[in-house]
């Protein structure tokens, strides 16, 4: 007995210790890179320092990514809270109503929440196209809310679920209509619900690349496709490429590092109920 | 049915519809732009102007008869196995690990480590990687040089019968940790918690357990974890577009970069319709199971 707790605790120091090298290495190399000069790059490996450190590539690549961080702020921040919204009602809808017309919206949403992208990419560039939203953030923020409404409506149902009806009953027996206990009890209950969800969304949205790249145009361009840009640019500039792929992940990055728990919750409601 | 409650009814679906109305409209738009997409695929679309003329299964047939489509069904083939099997494996086998001998700072520690990619774009893993698997002065091939294992240097994405593989790595490491939270939840659960207890006494073996108690009882969480796994490489895009764009040839091309490129390149908007839909039948399959089993939890 003794033996085989020896063992395990031997695995885990094993595991933790391989994890850490494989998860941490990719980490240093980008944040090195982006500290060298161009010309140390080319001379040497990826993985040794060399040269002076150039903090200053930094303030090069934020002129670089800026406007297109301001560009995904306001799709992925405007997308995320109007899927809140919608997905609030349509997640309550999914978590009370039991009828079979809810079974078959239950399907439409579970297949909708999987759906691959390129399955209806055809369709939207000629929507987006044909109504004039390309010009401006809207073609994309509508594309998102179409692709994760479905998202978070599942996501707000599954936490909706937890919450103890007794409260809704008590209300609707004061004389409380529907939407009024939903929005005075049952939200101002689900506040942490709504703060998994938008962060599931959000990151989602920042993250998101294949849509990005066909619908944006050069006045919306998001950070997904700023980063190839750089990337498959002739002179290829490492240095600033990397420094603007941390800068990039940073936002995402900081959610789940401030807000982690809310984002694990996400997570796990995501899957286990929907 | 009185009339009392039969108005009782009327009131109620009214309610229900303001909850379900912004819903449903999106969820329309959704299924309207996807039949869309299949009339798209039976039409003679090429070029750049819309063509809706119906040109039956022409396109089907020409997508049928490309080696690159053979290519990539293969290649989304080894996608589905090895993106799947050892993300999920290894995640059940860390997930058990923590299980069994956990120190909370350590997984605190663990959990963070491998679970911070999930955050990060595939275009900003995929650029990172890169970096690792650099041929000449990339980050793999310096440690081997350095360790004195020369003959195991590679040409990683730039080698064409071993590429495809290389970029599946990438794939599990990215969703490692989210398979790993996914199964501790379900390893969690009281019901398992006795019955391992209960073989524990008996003297079980710890892998026993794993395989004989574990395993079929948590059937549903592995159902999930493969169900996500199985989409997410289904739909692989990012990381092939940003790390090798299909290359070397179309050696790691699969079908959703094929989708975009006979559609926005090419303009054989048909054929990349076509391909649409075949990736949407292979992720409508995959999704059956799963749906069944979430609908029967859901409504139970």
């Amino acid at each position: 007995m003794k033996r085989g707790i020896a063992l395990i605790r031997l695995l885990v120091i094993v595991t933790v210790l391989i994890t850490s090298v494989v998860y941490l290495l990719p980490i240093y190399v980008m944040a090195l890179t982006s500290l060298k000069t161009p010309l140390a790059i080319t001379q040497r490996q990826y993985l040794y320092p060399g040269g002076d450190l150039q903090p200053g590539n930094y303030t090069t690549a934020f002129g670089l990514v800026l406007p297109s961080i301001v560009n995904s702020s306001i799709i992925a921040v405007t997308v995320t809270l109007i899927a809140v919204f919608v997905g609030g009602l349509g997640g309550y809808f999914l978590s009370r109503f039991k009828w079979m017309i809810a079974k078959v919206i239950f399907v439409l949403v579970a297949v909708a929440l999987y759906l691959p992208y390129q399955a209806v990419l055809i369709p939207l560039v000629q929507l987006v196209a044909a109504t004039g939203l390309a010009l401006t953030h809207a073609g994309l923020i509508v594309s998102y809310l179409i692709l994760n409404v479905p998202l978070a409506s599942t996501l707000m149902a599954t936490f909706f679920f937890s919450v103890p009806r007794e409260l809704e009953e008590s209300a609707e027996v004061d004389g409380a209509s529907r939407l009024q206990i939903f929005f005075k009890i049952v939200s101002m209950t689900s506040l942490p619900a709504y703060a998994s969800t938008a962060i599931l969304v959000f990151i989602q949205v920042w993250n998101e690349f294949l849509l990005a790249l066909t619908l944006s145009t050069p006045y919306t361009t998001t950070v997904q496709v700023k980063l190839t840009e750089i990337k498959g640019s002739y002179v290829a500039l490492y240095n600033l490429q990397m420094a603007a792929a941390l800068m990039t992940v940073l936002i995402p990055l900081g959610f789940f590092l401030l807000l982690g728990k809310y984002f694990i919750r996400g997570i796990l409601a995501g899957a286990l109920k929907g | 049915m009185r009339p009392g409650r039969l108005s009782r009814f009327g009131a109620q679906a009214a309610e229900a519809a303001v909850f379900a109305f912004p819903l449903l409209f999106f969820l329309l738009i959704l299924y309207g732009m996807l039949a869309w997409t299949f009339y798209t695929s039976f039409s003679n679309w090429q070029g750049t102007a819309a063509d809706y003329r119906f040109a039956g299964l022409t396109w089907y047939r020409l997508m049928l008869s490309q080696d690159r489509f053979w290519v990539d069904v293969g290649n989304n083939i080894r996608w589905l196995i090895l993106g799947v099997l050892p993300t999920a494996t290894l995640g059940l086998l860390i997930a058990y690990l923590l299980e069994l001998g956990s120190v909370k700072g350590v997984e605190a520690y663990l959990r963070t480590l491998i679970l911070y990619p999930s955050a990060m774009s595939f275009i900003a893993t995929g650029t990172i990687w890169s970096w690792m698997y650099q041929p000449d002065r990339g980050v793999l091939n310096t440690i081997l040089r350095a360790a004195g294992l020369d003959s195991l240097t590679s040409g990683y994405t730039t080698d064409e019968s071993a590429a495809v593989y290389w970029l599946i790595l990438i794939f599990v490491w990215q969703f490692l940790g989210i398979s790993v939270l996914l199964l501790q939840a379900s390893l969690r659960t009281a019901e398992l918690q006795e019955m391992v207890e209960a073989v524990t006494i008996d003297g079980a073996s710890k892998l026993r357990i794993l395989y004989s108690i574990i395993v079929p009882n948590i059937r549903g969480g592995i159902l999930i974890v493969v169900s996500l796994l199985v989409i997410s490489a289904l739909k692989v895009f990012d990381i092939v577009y940003v790390v090798t764009f299909g290359g070397p040839g179309y050696a790691t091309d699969v079908l959703a970069l094929y989708m975009f490129i006979a559609t926005f390149q090419q303009h054989l908007v048909a054929l990349g319709a076509g391909l649409g839909v075949v990736i949407f039948a292979l992720a409508f399959v995959v999704v059956i199971p799963y749906t069944v089993y979430a609908l029967q939890r859901w409504f139970q």
